[in-house]
């Protein structure tokens, strides 16, 4: 028995939302999903007219929604924006260049300009070649913390005011989460805000449109508009920990499925101690990039690849940093400390 | 979405379990008994006096109680600077227990109780129908300056041993006032009307909540102590982030909370994983009755709290730190210095109740 | 005896990885005394599509938290999900939501 769509009492509804248990049709779901990133943005006061805004895109299903809703409501709304695409290629054989495809696609789909930059290109390392030196186990440390600065390089060569990424609602709750169960207070506090502001030199502010989002809609969203994206886990993520969060997640969320908003309310209510240390921030001596350290992660963990000694950047060794600086040789036992590699 | 701008390795480590017959850390002669870390072994002799003195440090080191008037020996070589009394709220109503089943278990709590020489009390929960609005409206906190503590621990060493009889004081017990069916039934309606058993247990947590707030008010103590582990608050700790209660987190879990305002409620075991209690209390056979509870033998996704529950167990079992790390997240200092009154209270499940949940102060 | 039902079986968003790569199935549920539902569905698709690691498609008796399922275009949410009975040349879909960002 068709259920009727509970806006427009006309059509028959397509799915339930999670987020407020309305069922409703394909045209009264697209205008919900696109009217609430809409209020986010203008609640937020995400972008302001005349900005060139780079979106983060990896072929999956968020950048791909993201791409569409931002293109869609900068039109709708005359946001006034200029956007683009930035993709990051980490050079992952089977997996990134395949969604790379993808991004190129929506390129032309979206007739958007877009810019791809490659660690090969910026570090000179893909991350293949990374895997064969770390081995799986250290290897997102890695990447998570290229690409975070890959996107800012390819954010300043195409001159963007602003970048905004597809993180979800879902994504937020999973990092609070993750947070609370790695006792991290400083992150916790940080990782429900919808924007960054400009950290420094080198910096782009970024921000989360789809912060309210939840994936179950974003994936329906897509499914109905039959939007072009990849879905394929990336092959070197083993992340079992975020796993358990994530499978909680999922389960909470089937219980009741508001648990997610509540759970985003909760970490933006959190009240914790004041007065967590915050480290200072400065700048990497060597690029110049944002950094608390002598050195930024980046920087180090190159170091670290580049002497065959992965190990340096994980864990903590900030007072080898400036023997790094000025070449110091490392002492023998502090080699042998940082080759040895789990696998 | 991969999210790796983190690293967790560190402290997220698989950690081995300890072979047996090891020698106990601390005295390095006794064969260990219990591991209460990894790497913790500890001998029967040094578990139970490492447990012991980490009850008095932490209400030593918080300040929270202030030594009363009287005291109370507890044992030989350590006084007891309060007077406790010990609150039971029977939930049997709202589970739709019988009558018979709802008295047979207040006798033995009774018992129970009655050895400790401490007053008690043991009152259902349909009381809480007839709590006046009041309940919720914190009354004002006299506020003690810091110098307060230290000025209660001089007068009390000067008035030392003269008064310290405090036995001499009849035990004042109260235990389970008849309940008209009416109650029971109108209880039992106000818990139904809660849809999902999530919803029914967050009231019973409620309900329960301002009957022990309003047990203590009106019973002239000022203090509420619970008796939750660090297992405990971890799961309450996510249950509460789970259901949106970000914002009292600090209150919820902290060691403790005058929200209230009159009535600090105040968590000593915190310190304590729910594995240090349990081997505790069957170790130096700490009598306990075992009460079943809403979420009793429900499947894991029955609720948040229940699902919540499952995941730190599992999740501890396979990273030893997870309850650790994530009740340290929010260890908040919330350091009131409140009057001198305390009470105790056991809380629904009785079962992990152990004595020093029936130390407990009450001031004259 | 109800007759053989013929559905079109669809995995996407990753789910199909677990169906060796293959997103479309066009099946044949066979005859048998009570008429088809979404929960004997998911035992026949676990005993004859399934290739590899059950446990991330079905938990218990539905499936895993995660992947959505839509009967004819419709969330199944809306059409009694685990009791919806089965009708020749439904279109049911199965997308994972857990898959890429």
């Amino acid at each position: 028995m068709p259920v009727l769509c509970s806006s427009c009492s006309e059509k028959r509804a397509v799915l339930k939302r999670p987020k407020t248990g309305h069922s409703l049709c394909k045209a009264c779901f697209f205008w919900a999903f696109e009217e609430e990133v809409h209020r986010t943005i203008v609640a937020a006061k995400l972008f302001r007219p005349g900005e060139t805004v780079g979106i983060a895109a990896s072929g999956g299903k968020d950048s791909t929604v993201l791409a569409h809703v931002m293109k869609l409501l900068n039109e709708r709304h005359g946001y006034g924006l200029e956007l683009m695409l930035i993709s990051v290629d980490e050079g992952i054989t089977g997996y990134r260049d395949d969604s790379l495809e993808t991004v190129k696609r929506n390129q032309q789909q979206y007739e958007l300009p877009l810019k791809i930059v490659s660690y090969e290109e910026l570090y000179g390392w893909t991350m293949d070649a990374i895997v064969k030196q770390v081995g799986l186990k250290n290897n997102c440390t890695f990447c998570g913390v290229f690409r975070r600065q890959a996107l800012d390089r390819g954010a300043i060569m195409l001159k963007v005011d602003k970048i905004c990424t597809g993180h979800n609602a879902d994504d937020v709750a999973e990092t609070v989460l993750m947070n609370i169960l790695r006792g991290d207070i400083a992150r916790l506090r940080r990782c429900t805000a919808i924007s960054t502001a400009s950290e420094g030199d080198g910096v782009v502010p970024r921000c989360k449109p789809l912060k309210y989002a939840y994936e179950k809609e974003i994936v329906l969203y897509a499914y109905f508009k039959k939007l072009d994206y990849f879905s394929t886990e990336c092959i070197y993520s083993p992340n079992a920990y975020r796993g358990y969060a994530r499978t909680f997640l999922k389960d909470l969320e089937s219980i009741r499925p508001s648990s997610i908003m509540d759970i985003i309310h909760s970490g933006e209510n959190l009240s914790v101690r004041e007065g967590v240390k915050m480290p200072v921030q400065g700048t990497c001596s060597r690029c110049g990039y944002i950094s608390s350290q002598a050195l930024c992660k980046s920087c180090v963990l190159l170091e670290g690849l580049n002497r065959g000694l992965p190990k340096l950047g994980i864990g903590k060794h900030h007072r080898l940093h400036e023997k790094i600086l000025s070449q110091q040789p490392l002492t023998e036992q502090e080699e042998r400390k940082l080759k040895s590699v789990d696998f | 979405m991969c999210q790796v701008e983190e690293e967790y390795h560190e402290q997220l480590e698989r950690v081995d379990t300890p072979s047996a017959s090891k020698k106990c850390v601390k005295c390095k002669e006794e064969l260990a008994a219990v591991v209460i870390r990894a790497g913790d072994a500890y001998c029967r002799k040094c578990f139970r006096e490492s447990f012991i003195h980490k009850f008095r440090a932490m209400l030593g080191k918080t300040r929270v109680i202030f030594p009363g008037e009287k005291g109370v020996s507890q044992n030989a070589h350590k006084k007891l600077r309060f007077f406790p009394g010990i609150v039971y709220i029977d939930e049997g109503g709202a589970l739709g227990q019988c009558k018979e089943m709802r008295q047979k278990t207040t006798s033995e709590l009774c018992d129970m109780f009655r050895s400790t020489g401490f007053p008690f009390y043991i009152l259902p929960l349909e009381q809480v129908l007839d709590l006046p609005g009041s309940v919720l409206t914190p009354s004002p906190l006299s506020d003690q300056p810091g110098s307060a503590y230290k000025a209660a621990v001089d007068l009390f060493l000067q008035r030392g041993d003269s008064s310290s009889d405090g036995k001499a004081e009849e035990q004042e017990c109260v235990s389970l006032p008849a309940v008209q069916e009416s109650h029971t039934w109108l209880l039992q309606q106000l818990i139904g009307s809660a849809q999902t058993l999530t919803a029914k247990q967050d009231l019973l947590n409620t309900l329960r909540q301002h009957l022990l707030v309003h047990t203590a008010r009106t019973r002239g103590y000022s203090k509420l102590m619970q008796g939750d582990s660090c297992t405990r608050l971890a799961v309450k700790l996510l249950t509460s982030i789970s259901l949106g209660r970000g914002a009292q987190l600090a209150q919820d879990t902290g060691f403790s909370d005058c929200r209230y305002g009159d009535v600090t409620v105040v968590r000593p075991m915190r310190e304590y994983s729910a594995k240090e209690i349990a081997y505790y209390n069957h170790m130096f056979k700490v009598p306990s009755v075992v009460i079943p509870n809403l979420d009793t033998k429900m499947p894991d996704k029955a609720s948040i709290q229940r699902l919540t529950q499952s995941f730190v167990t599992k999740l501890q079992a396979d990273f030893h730190s997870t309850v650790n790390t994530i009740y340290r997240s929010v260890w908040t200092e919330v350091q009131h210095h409140c009057t001198a009154k305390t009470f105790n209270l056991i809380s629904g499940l009785v079962s992990c109740s152990n004595i020093f949940k029936y130390l407990e102060i009450k001031q004259n | 005896m109800a007759a053989p039902v013929a559905v079109h079986l669809e995995f996407g968003g990753g789910a199909e990885l677990l169906f060796d790569g293959v997103k479309e199935h066009h099946v044949t549920l066979p005859s048998q005394s009570e008429p088809w539902d979404m929960k004997q569905l998911l035992v026949w698709i676990q005993r004859n599509l399934l290739k590899e690691r059950p446990e991330l498609f079905v938990q218990g008796d539905t499936v895993r938290p995660g992947i959505l399922v839509l009967i004819n275009d419709a969330d199944w949410e809306l059409m009694g999900e685990l009791d919806y009975q089965l009708l020749d040349q439904d279109n049911i879909v199965f997308i994972s939501t857990l898959h890429g960002g």
